[in-house]
């Protein structure tokens, strides 16, 4: 147990100030999701690992749980993706290049690269799921020869609510991605598959003993793509999953984002299936 | 352009709207964001578009009905104020009883002059944007939804009981003083000021969602009242939301 | 450790000598039955013969509601609010309060360490106090004793209606020097105070019960009860859940970031923005409120994150008894394992 006497003033934190980031791009990419791009003051780094977080303020309104978009490997900047769900992010929505955004951070666990080095990585993302995960692409493509296949799945409502949709196609043209995107309520224009996320998963044509999944979506798609990565035989540590919760804190005290006796960001987001499975209040 | 403004008043005692002129020193500020165009308690200026329509009282009569949607297609944001507006309030105690039986009592002979309709919350007519609970409404609680409105962002919203604000101020708890209080399952943001001043909450800005209606009644029986007087006080002001 | 005798009447004496070494904050009388923690203006106003404080001692440290910085919304900037505290006595302060303000160090000041409790926490002294334990107090099943001395820098021990005072630590002396109405005694066994609310286990076996009581029935019960006002959890001097809102005034430039104490027995406490709610049913409440004081702290660090001060029992208008849902899964444990042991 942690004692009084064992901690030194210089190891507490001013744990609640948020840094004043700039706002150096912001551009509405669907009806519903904005991408920004950020600075840091005096050319720091944010220093964050795929599947990180941070949490944005806006004065007046409060603060939100957000991931990051970008590679680590991107110097210098980082980008979010927001969905403006709720009060806060639809404020958000105004900000624009110039403004300052207030960011604390980042959070959380991430991915585990080290894990994942020379690995296949099989991605799976549903709906805004794919803006942690791009992180996560975007450094497996930036360090490409330390990692095996990279396939990419990929699924949303319809094909308005596509994210990203020019690195998609700069995704799908290259040969070293294996890119699988489907809309459940495709429209007129739509050529590609159909159906909920889970339909790519059969036809797949993984190696077992050195693949590793990554799973980011909606709640209701864990179950679903869990069970279906089960029945291709991939073992539960070979899975990967980036969950949200209500992250006010992001420090482990406010208690708000408790999965049993687990806090969601500290020990996660991300978590091994393994470290999940007896939490009866994850999935 | 600053919001133009405007207040109407329904089947209400009109507390709500006289609470709105005691802000005196906020007043003023209130009057930086907005314009006020028509409030019946203050002036009598007209206008046909009202950017937010504050709406008082509940809707117990044919003609409020025509008012309503009258008011609601001149206005970009209607906002409820008030426990008459918001859900009924004490008026739909009226509800309880057959409404024949209520005419007769309330205007005996001359009953069949009088058209009357069960009183009802206002978003039981009309679309209505955003509510302020009380009764009456508090003047922090408008003041909150209006700086809200004029920042462009969502007002508050309750969703703790009346307990939680108790607790944050270290209240004595009314039943450990022998009183039967419905803080436990009323919607705060009151700052708990009846229960702060030894007076017993009355459920004046609703009942949460989801509430335990059957534990609740089992507590206030337990500490002393009887089942009917436990109904009774839980009806007070919401006799629209609560199913007995 | 020297132990001296001090007459009941001479206490506020005591008091007033503290006061060279800090605000002293004690208990005093509040509403018509009811006690808490207030800075002593007059020392013969503190209460020495309390069941317990409306709220825990941890107010002082994690105020129920704490500014966390001023922002303006027209430059876009924010101030940090500083913390700055000055030394202070806690007296009057019963042994399961001092158990839960060192829990309450692991909670806050383990992994990211936050300043703002670290400068609350620091610079501060503490005298205990025995006490005659009421039909709610059951902290001797939890491990804590009324006579239960770590953290307290002097101890107050009632003898025969006077006192017997433990110097415990080097700072407790200090505060002693030159205080000329005790004398030097040996110390003395109290006999008779009992616990009238127990625990039937030892607490050690209760991370075992636990881990099989995820889906009793117990749960339902206690649920078709619980008004989920947050009053047990509000209440308790281990809990630590918070919210943090913005406050803005009324001339819509200026404001406040502000946390405040939450609840996780309230309904809307683990909602995200989507409108999922990870724990929407009272009766997933409510066993996550007793898992957080018997099993995911304990598994970790060994100690029930519970202290048996009895306030969420005394407090809950529902008249919920922590210990007695701790008794009822405990028989239902027993009746299982009965029922295993027939079957073989």
């Amino acid at each position: 147990m942690k004692r009084l006497q064992d901690v030194e003033h210089h190891e507490t934190e001013d744990l609640y100030y948020p840094t004043m980031c700039k706002v150096t791009g912001a551009k509405q990419i669907t009806e519903m999701e904005k991408w920004y791009e950020l600075e840091m003051p005096d050319g720091q780094s944010l220093g964050h690992s795929p599947g990180q977080f941070v949490e944005v303020s806006a004065f007046g309104i409060g603060e939100a749980p957000i991931s990051i978009s970008s590679s680590p490997s991107k110097n210098g900047k980082f980008e979010l993706c927001i969905r403006q769900v709720g009060t806060l992010t639809n404020v958000l929505k105004n900000y624009e290049t110039g403004d300052m955004m207030g960011i604390r951070g980042p959070f959380g666990k991430g991915f585990p690269m080290e894990k994942l080095f020379g690995k296949d990585i099989l991605v799976v993302a549903g709906g805004i799921g794919l803006v942690p995960l791009r992180s996560l692409i975007n450094y497996v493509l930036d360090n490409r020869k330390d990692f095996g296949r990279l396939i990419i799945l990929y699924g949303a409502k319809t094909p308005s609510e596509l994210l990203f949709t020019d690195e998609l196609e700069t995704w799908k043209d290259r040969d070293d991605v294996e890119l699988h995107v489907t809309v459940d309520q495709p429209d007129e224009t739509w050529e590609g598959n159909t159906g909920v996320i889970t339909t790519l998963i059969p036809s797949l044509d993984l190696k077992l003993n050195t693949t590793i999944a990554a799973i980011t979506g909606p709640p209701v798609m864990y179950k679903f793509v869990v069970m279906s990565l089960k029945s291709k035989q991939l073992p539960d540590d070979q899975i990967y999953l980036s969950l949200e919760r209500r992250m006010k804190c992001g420090v482990g005290k406010c208690g708000h984002c408790q999965i049993n006796g687990v806090y969601c960001c500290q020990d996660g987001p991300v978590f091994n299936y393994v470290d999940l499975k007896p939490l009866e209040e994850a999935l | 352009m600053k919001p133009q403004v405007a207040f109407f008043d329904f089947t209400s005692c009109e507390g709500c709207q006289l609470n709105k002129l005691n802000f005196e020193n906020d007043l003023l500020d209130i009057l930086k964001h907005i314009d006020i165009v028509e409030f019946r308690e203050a002036m009598d200026d007209k206008a046909d578009h009202y950017d937010i329509a504050f709406i008082e009282g509940s809707i117990t009569s044919p003609s409020c009905v025509e008012r309503i949607h009258d008011i609601r297609r001149r206005s970009d944001i209607l906002v409820a104020l008030g426990s008459c507006a918001v859900n009924g309030g004490v008026n739909a105690m009226k509800n309880l009883h057959p409404i024949d039986e209520v005419r007769e009592t309330v205007y005996g002979d001359d009953k069949y002059l009088f058209a009357t309709l069960p009183a009802m919350a206002v978003s039981s007519v009309v679309k209505v944007d955003y509510e302020v609970r009380g009764c009456p409404m508090t003047q922090q609680d408008f003041l909150k939804l209006l700086i809200a409105l004029v920042l462009g962002k969502q007002p508050p919203t309750y969703g703790s009981p009346v307990c939680v604000e108790c607790k944050l101020k270290e209240n004595e708890c009314l039943y450990n003083r022998g009183m039967v209080c419905l803080g436990p399952i009323t919607r705060g943001g009151c700052d708990a000021v009846c229960p702060s001043f030894g007076q017993f909450c009355t459920g004046c800005r609703g009942i949460l969602d989801n509430p335990n209606i059957d534990g609740m009644l089992e507590v206030m029986t337990s500490h002393g009242i009887s089942l009917d007087e436990a109904k009774k006080r839980m009806l007070l002001y919401n006799s629209n939301e609560v199913q007995l | 450790m020297e132990c001296f005798s001090l007459l009941r009447s001479d206490v506020p004496a005591l008091i007033d000598y503290l006061g060279d070494f800090g605000e002293v904050i004690a208990p005093h009388g509040k509403g018509d039955v009811s006690y808490s923690f207030e800075v002593v203006r007059d020392s013969s106003d503190v209460v020495l013969d309390y069941t317990r404080t409306l709220l825990p001692l941890k107010k002082m440290f994690l105020p129920p509601v704490e500014k966390l910085m001023g922002f303006s919304l027209k430059n876009g900037s924010y101030e940090q609010e500083d913390v700055i505290v000055a030394p202070r006595v806690f007296f009057g302060v019963h042994s399961y309060e001092m158990q839960s303000i060192l829990r309450l160090d692991h909670s806050m000041l383990s992994g990211s360490a936050e300043s703002n409790y670290f400068k609350r926490r620091q610079s501060s002294r503490f005298v205990g106090i025995s006490f005659e334990p009421d039909e709610f107090h059951f902290s001797e099943s939890v491990g804590v004793v009324i006579e239960e001395m770590e953290g307290f820098d002097l101890f107050l021990n009632e003898v025969d209606g006077d006192f017997q005072l433990y110097v415990l630590t080097d700072s407790g002396q200090g505060m002693l020097n030159g205080f000329d109405k005790i004398n030097l005694t040996e110390p003395e066994v109290v006999e008779g105070r009992h616990f009238k609310k127990k625990i039937r286990y030892h607490y050690n076996r209760l991370p075992r019960v636990f881990q099989y009581a995820y889906h009793s029935d117990v749960w339902a019960d206690v649920a078709s009860r619980c008004v989920g006002c947050g009053a047990c959890t509000l209440t308790c001097p281990t809990c630590f859940c918070f919210d943090v809102q913005d406050e803005v005034e009324v001339t819509a430039e200026d404001g406040m970031r502000q946390r405040s104490w939450d609840s996780c027995m309230l309904s809307t406490f683990a909602e995200v923005a989507g409108g999922e709610n990870f724990r929407e049913k009272t009766i997933n409440r409510t066993r996550h409120r007793l898992y957080r004081k018997f099993k995911y702290i304990t598994d970790e660090e060994g100690l029930p994150w519970c202290v048996g001060c009895g306030r969420c029992t005394a407090f809950c208008p529902a008249g919920i008894s922590l210990p007695d849902i701790v008794n009822e899964l405990i028989q239902e444990d027993e009746k299982a394992q009965y029922h295993r042991t027939v079957r073989v």
